[in-house]
């Protein structure tokens, strides 16, 4: 076997990682804007089955989100939009921490903005089987007509939770969280809290039965 | 020729050397992304094995593992990136593992065993055979899985509404991963019989 210099290896390395970095780069830079589009219609898709609609995909749900949804003024990600029963909704996006990364949603609010009409939530890497069931139907399911307010109209949001615990917060403001997951499920239980509470501090009143 | 042929079934990388069996069961509760991972860890093994194989004469043996990721993680980097672009919804559902190929042992095993002392055609057959040895399982368990577990093939509804009616339910456990681990033991099982028997 032929023997290497030091001088060689490392020049021999770096010249390598010169051009994988190029090479990579280039790909990257080529596909960004195909990859940017699906993350958008995803988002569209996402928002759109939290509002009632039918499962889309693609371009579908980007043209229907574009038709029904309109982007709110205001440095905070917010649209209003008409779901599918017809009715108008305020979609607000959530942003909080996962167990391992960024996990985020939109969670659309009736006119009212009390009462929650659909989430969607979406999450870098947690953990499959797991955390990442904060996607999956059957959590986000349980949000579905849950209120911001308690009874006596103190704000309060959804809060995620192990059943059992925190007896005192009512059904109607509160969810349970998912075994096995209970970092992520704090995370989402903290991301729901920056639900907005002041701009619909004065229907609060009327909304509480 | 024949000799290629070996990882299709005497050589299997999961059914007889046990490699790649993690990513196996992660994948294939449905037969969509278990195709989509197959032909990424085929396109990732055969040419690596190509490339690793034109530097073999340049590569200092001190480095060749650090030169060997590389090679395997820009590779996995870019099917990834491709993922991404053109098929949006699988690459979600394929969400970590398409990165852990990087840690496949299948992929570095071929380079350590075949790419650094054979010539470019030939290793990149032997990759595109190890890749495609690995797809065949996967695809396999991936069809049993979504067969018995949805009632479906490729998204599609293939057990007819008739069976439900008649009282047909379909097995929950098969999209669990347990019951992967399960499948896969199951057809290692009859490939060491047929195996013996031919001795």
């Amino acid at each position: 076997m032929k023997n290497f210099s030091n001088t060689y290896i490392f020049i021999y390395i770096t010249v390598l990682v010169v051009i994988v970095v190029a090479l990579l780069s280039g790909l990257t830079l080529g596909l960004k804007s195909r990859q940017e589009m699906n993350f958008a219609a995803d988002k569209a898709s996402q928002i759109l089955r939290a509002a009632g609609y039918e499962e889309l995909h693609g371009q579908a749900a980007a043209d229907l989100f574009a038709k029904v949804a309109k982007r709110g003024a205001g440095e905070q990600e917010q649209y209003t939009l008409r779901c599918a029963d017809g009715t108008d909704g305020t979609v607000v996006r959530v942003d909080g921490k996962g167990l391992w990364g960024p996990i985020w949603g939109y969670v659309v609010l009736a006119a009212d903005g009390v009462t929650i009409k659909g989430v969607a939530f979406s999450h870098k890497s947690e953990t499959p089987g797991l955390g990442a069931n904060i996607t999956e139907e059957k959590f986000r399911s349980q949000f579905v007509g849950k209120k911001l307010y308690d009874a006596e109209g103190h704000f309060t949001s959804v809060r995620v939770l192990k059943p059992g615990r925190e007896p005192q917060v009512a059904a109607a403001n509160r969810v349970d969280a998912i075994t096995g997951a209970t970092l992520t499920s704090n995370g989402v239980d903290a991301m729901l809290q920056q639900l907005p509470a002041a701009q619909t501090n004065d229907k609060s009143q009327s909304a509480v039965q | 020729m024949k000799k290629y042929l070996g990882p299709l079934s005497k050589e299997n990388p999961i059914l007889v050397q046990v490699l790649g069996v993690c990513s196996a069961l992660a994948v294939t509760a449905q037969l969509k992304p278990a195709v989509v991972m197959a032909l990424s860890v085929t396109v990732v093994c055969a040419f690596s094995n190509l490339i690793i194989s034109l530097l073999r004469n340049t590569i200092p043996p001190r480095i060749r593992i650090i030169v060997q990721l590389l090679v395997v993680s820009s590779l996995v980097i870019a099917v990834d990136q491709f993922l991404q672009a053109y098929v949006f919804e699988i690459s979600r559902m394929l969400s970590v593992f398409v990165g852990l190929i990087i840690t496949n042992c299948i992929i570095m095993g071929r380079l350590e065993a075949f790419a650094l002392s054979h010539p470019p055609v030939p290793s990149f057959i032997d990759g595109l055979m190890n890749g495609l040895g690995y797809g065949l399982v996967l695809v396999v368990v991936g069809t049993i899985r979504e067969l018995l577990g949805a009632g479906t093939l490729w998204g599609c509804q293939v057990v007819p509404q008739a069976f439900y009616e008649a009282g047909y339910m379909n097995n929950g456990l098969m999209i669990l991963p347990p019951m992967a681990l399960i499948i896969v033991g199951t057809i290692i099982w009859i490939q060491n019989t047929k195996r013996n028997k031919a001795k």
